[in-house]
């Protein structure tokens, strides 16, 4: 009955925006849908991947919970998708190198169980390629360099195996850098996670900073020889949350050729939300500690529970409403700040709470709209939607060849 | 100056499988009277004509067994620099035409489990970085295409492939992983029964194939890998035959009869692989080539105890110093003269055979290379030329050279990667 009611009131909102700004006939929309769905449309975090383990999940067909699914993808016109290897992480050494190629395993099995709509890619050319074929183009992301066992083969072995990004922390510090959610104990990076980065930076493999304590972030801008991404953080000057990053350090990022890709979460985007789940559970660590009580560290649960919990906190009067324009007004916020070179889509799917009218991904056509109404041009769109990524991977497997050939 | 050395890697070291421990030994002792140096003119058949380079240098050589993976483990070892000892490198592959080489990723059977998952990786990934650091002359490739590819570049395929079941640790995740990580086939069992499947040199405890073994064949057929039936016991191998869906191989394998070894194959067992379209890969170690090696070699258990012994004391368990000081010390047994010499034209002796049993199409070469004792006059890859010298000799047409070199290897590989397709869009 909840999710009934969920869509049901997106669809009043939904409904609502359509009055207000899609008159029929209107030329803007016409114009944003041709674009969303002529665009490579590229989402950074999705945490699908636990979903994976669920007898109940296909993602081949339309799901009634969750966010993402094939036919869903497709209705959103979400093209490419980072799909997220992810742990506890306070699970470290070899259980969580087990545990993180047993989902990387999941995602080739998945991709390869729908290979009439999706497709592994490594490279930017190959997600272009999987776009021309009409194909959704599938990549890995690993969520936490407490994956790879404090191994650096373990690292390559990942590279190997499709992973393209390795965000360098969780909520918890690893061996080797410290996290934005845990007290710093190794004052940033240490030298063997700098040289996890350059190793990083040889494998072709994007340096995500997402999650990293601010030191961390620096320590990484310094050492890696190509662009770092957050691969799903938003705007601290928006909402105070050490989950996002300061107009200093998106500034620091883009001069670096970085990108920041907006993260949906309505604690991560909305600072009245944020404060009053502060108040109510004592943020976004200890809500998900005490949800792993009853879930332990299955994630599906995780994100029910969780959604469950703030849907009746917000029911009740305890936590806001966030709308899904404060994505918009995120995206905006980094693109007056670093120009629009800089800025992408991170959303967070089936790991976090969605704002309304954000539910799933069918909904991301709306932000292509919202910009063009903005008065945003159709080629920083395209940017925004999956061209600044795809920028920043080229990047990468530019100096991972350079790294190489110097050997 | 190539010199032969004797590899421990096949358990000498491990009370309770010494009799393939022996065979090692032996064949330390033989390589070693090479080394002694009895200096022997190049006799007729060494030389190679003008028509068989021509011939050689233009096929795609492929060899499907090379233990040299375990010396990338030691620091000292440069893949790309042309070694004194061992037979393969960069140097060597390219002075003997070798155009595809299958890595092997080995650990011995008794390491089982996570360790033994651990330790394949890394082998792995020493593979993977050694291709890197080489890029200039090695391409890492995963198909017969890849291999052709390689070829018209002028580069060696590297390949790798899996010499036992055990080390997937009885997941077919892990199965899946090695696969993702470019492993193209798997040796199903080593020395030693894996978990779910029986070996020639073991005391049979499943019967051939476990019910869980016959599901690693058919994820096999699935993911494009070479079910590979060396070293398995006859059982194990009717039960493959019966259950997959492609044709198999014998990475590195020879005729029992001409040396009746079990890790060799019968005339029925060639005649059977052939029939379903699969191919034996000849195996250059002097146990399983020649029937009077065996024999004396088989007469003297006691030199490869002391042998075993000596290697232990100088190396525990770094591979890279058992392969060197292993040969070192059995040339002193070989100084002695106690073991009969196997010459290199024994190879071409079980390849003529399995021909005739088997029909050209289903013969090809897996050395054995860094992981056996190679036959006099073989120490190395820059010998292989001779091998095609031979076969035209004998009256074997270009084409039918060709196949042997190579591609009926390709044929195979293609075949599997074809059937995988199939099984693939079946989902």
């Amino acid at each position: 009955m909840r999710l009934v009611r969920v869509s049901l009131s997106a669809c009043l909102v939904v409904g609502g925006l359509l009055m207000i700004q899609v008159a029929p006939g209107d030329d803007i929309a016409d114009r944003a849908k041709k674009l969303h769905f002529s665009s490579i449309v590229l989402d950074t975090h999705d945490d699908t991947t636990q979903r994976f383990f669920s007898k109940s999940f296909d993602i081949g067909k339309r799901n009634p919970d969750g966010h993402i699914d094939i036919p869903r993808m497709r209705e959103g016109g979400m093209n490419a998708i980072f799909f997220s290897i992810w742990i506890d992480g306070r699970t470290m050494g070899p259980p969580a190198v087990e545990k993180a190629l047993d989902q990387i395993d999941a995602v080739h099995e998945n991709v390869n169980k729908y290979s009439k709509d999706l497709v592994l890619c490594r490279t930017a050319e190959e997600v272009r390629h999987a776009h021309a074929q009409g194909k959704i183009a599938a990549l890995i992301g690993v969520e936490g360099g407490h994956m790879i066992g404090n191994d650096i083969r373990v690292l390559r072995m990942f590279g190997d195996l499709g992973v393209r990004y390795m965000t360098l922390t969780h909520f918890y510090n690893d061996e080797w850098a410290d996290s934005s959610t845990a007290t710093p104990e190794h004052n940033g990076l240490t030298d063997f996670g700098k040289n996890i980065v350059r190793e990083m930076n040889r494998q072709g493999i994007m340096v995500d900073i997402s999650h990293v304590s601010d030191k961390t972030f620096y320590d990484a801008l310094e050492v890696s020889k190509a662009p770092l991404m957050a691969s799903h953080s938003s705007c601290r000057a928006l909402c105070n949350h050490v989950r996002d990053m300061s107009d200093d350090m998106i500034k620091a990022l883009a001069a670096k050729g970085g990108v920041i890709q907006i993260n949906y979460e309505k604690s991560f985007i909305d600072q009245a939300y944020k404060d009053a789940q502060d108040k109510l559970s004592g943020g976004v660590v200890a809500m998900m500690d005490q949800l792993k009580k009853e879930c332990g560290d299955n994630e599906e649960c995780l994100n029910k529970k969780m959604t469950e919990m703030t849907d009746k906190a917000t029911a009740e009067g305890k936590l806001p409403h966030v709308s899904w324009e404060r994505i918009i007004d995120h995206i905006d916020h980094a693109v007056k700040l670093v120009g629009a070179d800089h800025v992408g889509l991170g959303s967070d799917f089936d790991g976090a709470n969605m704002p309304e009218g954000m539910e799933d991904c069918t909904h991301l056509p709306r932000i292509t709209e919202a910009l063009m109404r903005k008065g945003y041009s159709e080629d920083d769109i395209r940017k925004i939607l999956g061209g600044n990524l795809l920028r920043v991977m080229e990047q990468t497997e530019r100096v991972s060849r350079e790294m190489q050939s110097a050997q | 100056m190539s010199a032969a050395r004797c590899n421990p890697r096949n358990e000498r070291m491990k009370p309770g499988i010494m009799s393939k421990a022996r065979l090692q030994a032996g064949m330390c002792l033989l390589t070693g009277m090479v080394l002694a140096g009895t200096m022997v003119a190049v006799t007729k058949a060494d030389r190679v004509t003008e028509r068989a380079k021509q011939l050689h240098f233009s096929s795609i050589v492929v060899d499907t067994h090379d233990d040299t993976t375990q010396r990338f483990l030691d620091r000292e070892f440069d893949l790309g620099a042309r070694n004194a000892l061992g037979s393969i490198d960069i140097p060597r592959m390219k002075a003997g035409g070798l155009g595809a080489i299958f890595f092997s990723i080995w650990i011995p059977s008794k390491i089982t489990g996570p360790e033994a998952v651990k330790r394949g990786r890394a082998q792995i990934d020493a593979v993977r970085e050694q291709v890197q650091k080489h890029s200039a002359d090695l391409v890492l490739v995963s198909t017969a295409d890849g291999i052709r590819e390689a070829h018209n570049q002028g580069k060696i395929a590297a390949l790798m492939g899996i010499e036992g079941g055990h080390l997937i640790a009885s997941d077919l995740g892990v199965l899946r992983v090695y696969a993702a990580l470019g492993a193209r086939y798997m040796t199903l069992t080593h020395s030693g029964n894996a978990e779910w499947a029986d070996s020639s040199t073991a005391k049979p405890v499943h019967h051939g194939l476990t019910q869980f073994g016959k599901d690693v064949v058919r994820e096999m057929n699935r993911l494009g890998m070479i079910v590979d039936i060396s070293h398995v016991s006859d059982k194990t191998f009717a039960d493959v035959l019966e259950i997959s869906k492609a044709p198999v191989f014998a990475s590195h394998s020879d005729c029992r009869a001409i040396c009746d070894a079990p890790r060799n194959m019968s005339d029925d067992m060639i005649g059977a692989l052939a029939a379903r379209g699969g191919v034996i890969q000849i195996n250059y170690h002097v146990g399983f080539l020649s029937q009077e090696f065996r024999n004396a070699e088989k007469a003297h258990p006691e030199w490869d105890k002391a042998i075993a012994m000596e290697v232990q004391n100088r190396c525990r368990d770094r591979e890279g110093c058992q392969l060197i000081e292993g040969d070192r010390i059995t040339r002193e047994y070989v100084l002695r003269g106690d073991l009969p010499r196997v010459e290199w034209t024994k190879i071409i002796e079980h390849i003529d055979h399995a021909v005739k049993v088997a029909g050209i199409d289903h013969v090809g070469l897996g050395s054995d290379f860094d992981g056996a004792n190679m036959p006099f006059g073989m120490e190395d890859a820059t010998k292989l030329p001779q091998i095609t010298n031979a076969l035209l000799e004998r009256g074997y047409s270009e084409g039918d050279v060709r196949k042997i070199l190579g591609e009926n290897t390709l044929r195979l590989m293609a075949e599997v990667e074809r059937i995988s397709r199939e099984l693939n869009a079946g989902n």
